[in-house]
Parts: C-alpha cells; structure tokens; sequence
C-alpha cells in the first residue's frame, strides 16, 4: 500500500491547524480509511489533547528516530476508532531534533502502513514548517478570513510554489467563518481570500462554540452529528477523497421580515 | 441605478468605504508587493522614469496616464498606459 502524506500548515499561529488535523483525521477515518495523525510541533505538544489522547502518550516521534522504541510502540490509537492512530511530538525538545531526511524516511514507513498520513505542523515558515512537508505530497493551508493570517498564507504558498517537486497539490482551508460579518460587508468572503491568494478550496469552516466544547472534552467535533462544524470537516474529508462534495450554504439565518427581504437580495454564503 | 435603490431601501449596512472592501483592496496591494518583494515607493520611481523615456518621443497627456500592478494567477502584470497626443519630431 502507498498512502498519501498530507501536511497542514499555515504559516500564522493559532489559526486551527491542530483543530483541523484531529478532525480531518477522524473524518477521513469515519469513512473506513485508515489514517496516521502525527504531531510533529515538537516542544508544543498539541494534538493528543485534542484527540483526548494524553493519558495514553508512551513514546513519541523523537523516541521513533532516534531508535529508542519502534514505530508501533509510539503509535497511540483511537478511543473509538481503531483505524485511526496518532504519532505524538516530543514536548520536551525542541524543532532541530527531528531532520528532514529523518521525517522523510518516517512519512514513508507510515504511509506504507496507513491509507493517509496527516502531519501537524508549527507555527512559522521555518525550519519546523520544512521538516514537516519532508515527506508529503499535499497540504492543506489553513487560513482565517483575516489580514495578517492571509499575508502568512500567501507566504507559505510561495514556499509551497518553490516545492512544486515534491507538494504536487495544496489547498485552502478558510476557519472560523463568519457569515454574518460577511453579510454586513465587515469581513472579507469566501471569494475575496480565494481571488486574493488564487488557490483552490478545499473547504470552509464557520467560527463554532462547539469547536472548544468538544476539544475539552477530547472528542473532535467530526465525530458529532448536526452540528455545522463537524459537517465542514466531513465534507472536507469526502473532498479530500475525491468526492465532489458542494460547499454547504453558510448564509445567515434570517428572524424578521426584514432580513428575508434583505437576505433575498443579497448573494447567498458558501461553506 | 436601480441596484443602488434596491440596496439603499434593504441594504441599509452597505457602503462602498466597509470594512470588507477595504481589506480586500488592501490585501491585493500588499501581496502583490510581498511577492515582488517589492520595497514602497519604487514603483513611483518607476513611472516618473518612463514618463521621462516616453516624454522625449511624444507630448503625453499627463492626466490621463495609468500606470498600475495587476494580478493574475499570482504573478503580476506592469500595466502602463500612455495618452499620446502627437511625437515630437
Ligand atoms: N472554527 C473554529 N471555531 C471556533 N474556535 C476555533 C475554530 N478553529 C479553531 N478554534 C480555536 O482556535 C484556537 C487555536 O486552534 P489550534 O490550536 O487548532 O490552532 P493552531 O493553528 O494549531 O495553533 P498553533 O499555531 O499554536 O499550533 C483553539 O482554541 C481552537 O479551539
Ligand atoms: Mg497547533
């Protein structure tokens, strides 16, 4: 088997790239693939917590390279789905610790294991950011609809561009959307971030309470029914998988009259 | 026209100065000048040289020169458009 090695990456911090690699990863897993998440923010482990994850942690990715367990003892597997596993990042280290060439060679024992292999990435442009696209051929670029994570993303494109050898394809993940701001012209759209960076979409994400609920509890928010999030992450999921999945409509809901009326003549909202 | 009135009675938020706009108008300028790298006021120092080059050729009419950075597929365009009004010799 030959899987595909996907990283997530952003260039800003704390757009919700861990946010989105837990999801995506349950997603992808809920549909029957078999999947790796690997944190690899080494020295700000992360991911675990999301995945609710954290009491389980024995070995992580630096243990793995540097041969102190094997690869499957590090592996931590899902409460609940057993297709889908997590390689921790070290927190007691820091970004150097971990080469390319050693994240390459990782990325390919892992994808000849699992189907998809989704690689957390830090915050920067760095060094961190280059050891985790070693190994990938795709990535997904997490952005939120404003300025400064933008101007990032369009910095971690160009460095992506200047990979084209290896990254064969990225796409734009826009998070924390908000269709009413948008409605009242105080934020930019869907098609402003996609002109602006002229990339493809791969999904949109609206702003969500239900995103830190759940990430306390530790149960990713794909894993949950109905609620608009979770279904953002699926959709993304069956998208990732070749589906052509239509970006749900995000357009506000109207109460008063008023807004029906207004809400007819204004352009509807696409997730 | 009758947009505008349409927007006026049940669009009342709309302005051509929101928020929204401005951010994407300003994104556009600032990409295009961090992909050029390109450092503020060079452009201007540009124009004011071509303007010289084509003066020596042609009576320009000033006013209406356009000179401009357009985007297309992330890789830009020099966009310089002169009025000409008759050559010089
Ligand atoms: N769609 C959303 N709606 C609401 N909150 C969100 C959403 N996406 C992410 N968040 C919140 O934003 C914060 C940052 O998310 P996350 O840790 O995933 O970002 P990150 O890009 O991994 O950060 P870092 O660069 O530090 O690694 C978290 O508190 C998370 O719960
Ligand atoms: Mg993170």
């Amino acid at each position: 088997m030959s899987g595909r090695v996907i990283v997530v990456t952003s260039g800003k911090g704390g757009v919700g790239k861990t946010t989105a690699s837990a999801n995506i990863g349950v997603a992808l897993a809920s549909t029957g693939a078999s999947v790796a998440l690997v944190d690899m923010d080494i020295g700000l482990r992360n991911l675990d917590i999301l995945m609710g994850l954290e009491n389980r942690v024995v070995y992580n990715l630096v243990d793995v390279v540097e041969e102190r367990c094997k690869l499957r003892q590090a592996l931590v597997k899902d409460k609940k789905l057993g297709n889908l596993s997590l390689l921790p990042a070290a927190q007691t280290r820091d970004k150097s610790a971990v080469t390319a060439e050693q994240m390459k060679k990782l990325c390919d024992e892992l994808k000849a294991m699992y189907d998809f292999v989704l690689v957390d990435s830090p915050a920067g442009i760095e060094q961190g950011f280059q050891n985790a696209c070693a190994g990938a051929e795709e990535a997904i670029v997490i952005t939120t609809p404003e300025m400064s994570a933008v101007r990032d993303a369009d910095r971690i494109i160009g460095l992506l561009e200047a990979r084209k050898d290896e990254i064969k394809e990225y796409r734009l993940v826009l998070n924390r959307y908000r269709p009413n701001m948008v409605a009242n012209n105080d934020m930019m759209s869907v098609d402003d971030v996609l002109e602006i960076l002229s990339v493809k979409l791969l999904g949109v994400v609206p702003e969500d309470e239900e995103i830190i609920i759940s990430t306390n509890k530790g149960e990713p928010i794909a894993g949950t029914e109905n609620v608009r999030a979770g279904l953002a992450y699926r959709n993304i999921a069956r998208r990732i998988r070749g589906e052509d999945v239509a970006i749900m409509d995000l357009t506000p809901q109207s109460q008063t009259w008023l807004n029906k009326i207004v809400s007819f003549f204004s352009p509807p909202v696409r997730v | 026209m009758q947009m505008q009135i349409l927007d006026w009675i049940f669009r009342p938020n709309l302005k051509t100065d929101d928020a929204r706009v401005t951010a994407r108008d300003r994104m556009k300028s600032m990409l295009t000048h961090d992909r050029l790298e390109l450092p503020a006021g060079r452009l201007e120092s540009l124009e004011e040289e071509l303007t010289a080059v084509v003066s020596r050729y042609f009576d320009l009419d000033k006013d209406t020169t356009h000179f401009d950075l357009q985007q297309y597929e992330r890789r830009a365009s020099l966009i310089a458009n002169f009025r000409l009004i008759r050559s010089k010799c």
